[in-house]
């Protein structure tokens, strides 16, 4: 981009415009006399084609540009969302950003039948442009270059499917895991479903490839027992400072023998293992960990140091410092994951005062072979295998009781439907009871539902209110909603199907990146539809339960988008239009009020200097009005652009003629267009300027407007949620000013356009004109009235 | 079979107790997800046939009938109900609304009839107490203990610091005006009218 200040780009004495105006075949010129347009036009050449479009005219453009020494553009033809992109290339050696178009089809000729008005708007259209032409100056577009590297947060399945993909696209990963050992909740899940073999998977078996394909990637580098301390943004790319725990133990020296952990008198509970069993202080979290290595627990650990003594290969060191690791990446993936709703916040379950009271993840681990009883199912309390098991679904979801989470957590029918098939096939004779409020297992998952019943898992709709002791049996007390009767379930064990919710992981992470969370706190995507794994920092994706509940099978096409979005930045760069925010840093006070105020986190401070992150800027205009040292311009819609454009539009109005100046969105335009195309007429007193936000317009624009002529200003734009409450805000800020400055409020509207509804828009034009002309009847009167007293 | 017809599927029995002034705020009864885990832990339900979670059914299915159907006295406000509802519903607050509609519409006042002494101890006395007719009830139910505090009230209270439990003639007075403004007074003539014509017919 051009570093020069954008106050030297005053117009200079002498520019010369080429105006070319286009009959577009009669589509412009059987409506627009084309003959007193071109006499009404003040520019070094005039000319008019039929056809300015074509390939031919091309070469007619630039002979005459070149001929004539041009230095701006105009092309009065069709709308620039159709043809822009041709002629910016039509005008060349010409700057590109050195040409404007004025739309006379589909905003004039298209619209309006009377002959003599269409012109008189013509003319104004195309004066407009010749005036904001004058302001141009020359853009080249920004070319971003990402560093082709990324650092992915969280080890777990989402993590390690993102790294792997990005790996093996050329891109160089550091993985970031704050456990011992990489694998998340999936490597402790023992079982998957799967709704196509109607069978239970091997977990470990499915996920353990993937995390040894990990660890021989060249390009990926893990880093366990490790958390991500800070982070900036600089450029595009991302400085984090990780902070690596002391082992305690020589990764590449230990054997995983093990004698040290049978020689360790400290006994901590096992989070691995759901805390069912104990471990010892220096420990490996599960036979498979990676990387295969024991570490010392610093929290418990009492320095005896008899491990020291019993390792053969010297591979105990207790001086071993937290290590800081600066990483310098082009884009961050978080994939931190959830955690388990916690269980004791709904006390009426009885959760920790029974012992037989247990959670899904409690009952996977039980039931996993690599487990604190081996994969055999026992009751906690007594180790016998329960002769009735009941699940109770939405255990901490659906549930807007404080402490509870207002969603569906998405995955526990299908959890609790793989644990009752799993028990069913090794334990027939144990009845499996499931509580449910509405089982929730769409598209193929159905197949694994029926399967389900047809191992004879017995289903109960209704959400049990409490469960109680009662003869020595656990009692759930529900009512089976189907029949309205009240049941008492005599149970040996209950299983509760535990709400989703964002890992500690997730919260620190987010807070450390400066990424959205939602309100139930799960990382935001930038949208829901067509962003699913971008956040709202340009650069850093999410992927996984980290934004939200899903099993493996979404959270593998997430990692695997969030992977295919971060190369998207890095190989070849992304070409970006210039028209973004430009800082003039000998203005530039560092108040950072421009930092606060953008909704689209495009601002950053790196190094005591604001930036702009191109990419994420998309040119609304919102930090201009914020800035209180006029140190921000958006490139092509400078303040003197946007004076120019007004006045253009206004100039050679005539007597008793009404003007009314409309600023719309890209969405807005494309509807003002649509109107053109369906030949909806309007009045002829609308004049269109694009902007990319009303956000842009500042009320110096509106006063502008109103004293160089306008009768009215119509602005609309579609209502995007990031920036409508900004719209709110200006558009009750214009009218305050309007009443300040003694004009009527009601000449200036707001309208939300939605690009299907351009009739609507049409309409709005109708009547905003009939407004606009009330209130200028009124102020007649007024006046009327106030001369006539001075007679 | 019953046949809904087009247009039948209203909500207005649902919006007049949303709106009612005895509902919360947010009341959550159009979320309702028919769970069934107020009628798990309600008392009424596992006594009587009332059921809470059909009360809401049937206030979302427009039924009309509820209003004057017996079941919605089972309840007693115990709100267990309200305190376990997912969506913030509360049958309890329902209830107490579809009560009133009854005494309004129908011949709920007769429900209310016996209650009719806790009102008159307002008119005279300026305060809620229980009344005398309740007296052999509660010696039954909390022993003799009620029955010594009743008759040492007076020793007790001014071992304790208060005055006289007899409210001064302004005060009594100016309750009385209040409870004759609000209707208090009117509501309690008409309960009163209600039952001597239901002793009268027995």
């Amino acid at each position: 981009m051009n570093n020069n200040h954008f106050s030297r780009y005053a117009p200079k004495s002498s520019i010369d415009i080429g105006v070319f105006l286009c009959r577009c075949g009669g589509n412009i010129s059987d409506t627009v006399d084309i003959e007193r347009l071109k006499s009404s036009i003040d520019a070094k050449v005039v000319k008019d084609f039929e056809n300015l479009c074509s390939l031919k005219c091309q070469k007619n453009i630039r002979d005459i540009i070149l001929e004539e020494d041009l230095d701006r553009a105009v092309i009065a033809a069709c709308s620039p969302i159709t043809h822009e992109k041709t002629f910016r290339n039509h005008v060349a050696p010409l700057n590109p950003y050195l040409l404007e178009m004025a739309n006379l089809r589909e905003q004039c000729s298209w619209v309006h039948s009377d002959s003599d008005k269409a012109t008189d708007k013509a003319i104004s259209l195309t004066n407009a442009a010749v005036e904001r032409v004058k302001y141009a100056r020359p853009l080249d577009t920004i070319v971003r270059k990402t560093k082709k590297s990324a650092a992915v947060i969280g080890g777990g399945i989402s993590g390690i499917t993102a790294a792997l993909s990005l790996a093996k696209q050329g891109v160089k990963v550091d993985l970031i895991e704050k456990k011992p050992s990489v694998g998340g909740n999936m490597i402790k899940i023992g079982k998957v479903f799967s709704p196509e073999k109607l069978a239970e998977e091997c977990a470990l078996c499915l996920f353990n490839p993937l995390i040894n394909e990990a660890v021989q990637h060249d390009n990926i580098n893990i880093i366990t027992n490790a958390e991500v301390k800070s982070s900036e943004r600089k450029a595009g790319n991302f400085n984090l400072l990780v902070e690596k725990k002391p082992r305690q133990v020589w990764v590449d020296r230990c054997t995983a023998c093990g004698n040290c952990a049978e020689v360790c008198p400290i006994d901590v509970p096992n989070e691995w293992n759901e805390n069912l069993m104990m471990r010892k202080a220096i420990y490996k979290p599960f036979p498979q960990s990676v990387p295969d290595t024991y570490t010392i627990d610093e929290e418990h650990c009492i320095k005896c140091g008899n491990c020291e003594k019993v390792c053969n290969m010297n591979a105990i060191n207790f001086s071993m410092k937290t290590e800081v690791i600066p990483l310098n990446v082009g884009s961050v993936v978080i994939a931190t994951g959830h955690k388990g709703f916690d269980l004791k916040k709904r006390p009426e379950y009885g959760y920790t005062r029974y012992d037989d009271v247990i959670s899904q993840m409690e009952l996977a681990r039980i039931m996993g072979v690599n487990g604190p009883t081996n994969g055999k199912l026992q009751r906690p309390s007594n180790g016998e295998i329960p002769r009735r098991l009941v699940m109770i679904q939405c255990a901490g979801s659906r549930d807007e009781k404080p402490e509870g989470k207002r969603y569906c957590s998405k995955v526990c029918c299908m959890v609790a439907l793989k644990h009752a098939n799993f028990i069913k096939h090794y334990y027939p004779e144990t009845e499996i009871i499931i509580c449910y409020t509405d089982m929730r297992t769409p598209g193929m998952y159905e197949n694994y539902f029926r399967y389900g019943q047809s191992n004879k898992i017995k289903l109960i709709r209704g959400r049990p209110g409490d469960v109680t002791r009662k003869n020595g049996n656990l009692i759930v007390r529900v009512e089976d909603t189907l029949r309205g009767e009240q049941l008492e379930i005599e149970t040996d064990m209950i299983i509760l199907s535990e709400a989703m919710e964002a890992s500690d992981g997730t919260l620190e992470v987010a807070k450390l990146l400066n990424v959205g969370l939602t309100e139930d706190l799960f990382v935001k995507e930038k949208h829901s539809k067509i962003k699913p794994v971008n956040t709202d920092i340009e650069g850093i994706f999410v992927c996984g339960t980290a934004q939200g509940p899903k099993d493996i099978t979404d959270s593998v096409s997430q990692a695997n988008a969030a992977a295919s979005k971060v190369s998207e930045l890095m190989n070849g760069g992304l070409e970006i239009e210039p028209l973004i925010a430009e800082i003039d840093h000998s203005e530039c006070k560092l108040c950072g009020a421009c930092i606060d105020s953008c909704k689209y986190k495009a601002v950053y401070m790196y190094d005591e200097r604001i930036s702009v992150d191109p990419i994420a800027c998309n040119g609304c205009g919102i930090c201009v009005a914020k800035c209180k040292n006029n140190a921000i311009e958006i490139m092509g819609q400078t303040d003197s652009q946007i004076y120019a454009m007004i006045s253009g539009m206004l100039k050679d109005k005539k007597d008793g003629e009404r003007r009314i100046l409309v600023f719309l969105d890209y969405i807005g335009y494309v509807a003002a267009d649509n109107i053109g195309v369906n030949r909806i007429p309007y009045p002829e007193s609308v004049r269109i300027i694009r902007i990319t936000s009303i956000n842009r317009l500042m009320p110096k624009h509106i006063i502008h407007a109103f004293e160089n002529g306008a009768d009215g200003i119509f602005l609309g734009e579609y209502p995007d949620n990031v920036v409508y409450s900004n719209i709110q805000e200006k558009v009750h800020e214009f009218k305050t000013q309007l009443i300040k400055n003694g004009i009527d409020p009601d000449r200036l509207m707001y309208y939300k356009v939605y690009a299907p509804y351009f009739r609507g828009l049409a309409k709005k034009f109708y009547e905003f004109d009939k407004q606009v002309s009330k209130s200028l009847d009124k102020l007649e009167a007024v006046l009327y009235k106030a001369s006539s007293k001075d007679i | 079979m019953k046949t809904l017809k087009i247009g039948e599927n209203t909500f207005e029995l649902a919006d007049s107790i949303i709106n009612d002034l005895k509902a919360s705020e947010n009341l959550g009864l159009l979320k309702c997800i028919q769970c069934g885990m107020c009628t798990s832990v309600c008392p009424a339900a596992s006594h009587t046939d009332y059921d809470p979670r059909v009360i809401v059914k049937r206030v979302l299915d427009e039924d009309d009938s509820l209003i004057s159907d017996d079941i919605i006295w089972n309840c007693f406000y115990c709100y267990s109900c309200h305190s376990v509802c997912p969506v913030n519903n509360s049958v309890c607050e329902i209830n107490q609304i579809l009560r009133q509609k009854s005494i309004e519409k129908v011949d709920g006042i007769r429900k209310i009839a016996s209650f009719l002494a806790y009102g008159d101890s307002f008119l005279e006395l300026g305060i809620g107490s229980i009344p005398n007719d309740f007296f052999n009830e509660l010696i039954k139910d909390i022993g003799e203990e009620y029955f010594e505090l009743k008759i040492h009230l007076d020793d007790i209270r001014e071992e304790l610091g208060l005055g006289t439990i007899i409210l001064p003639e302004n005060d009594l007075n100016d309750i009385k005006k209040i409870l004759k403004k609000t209707g208090f007074t009117d509501r309690l003539t008409k309960i009163r009218r209600v039952k001597k014509d239901e002793e009268d017919t027995r």
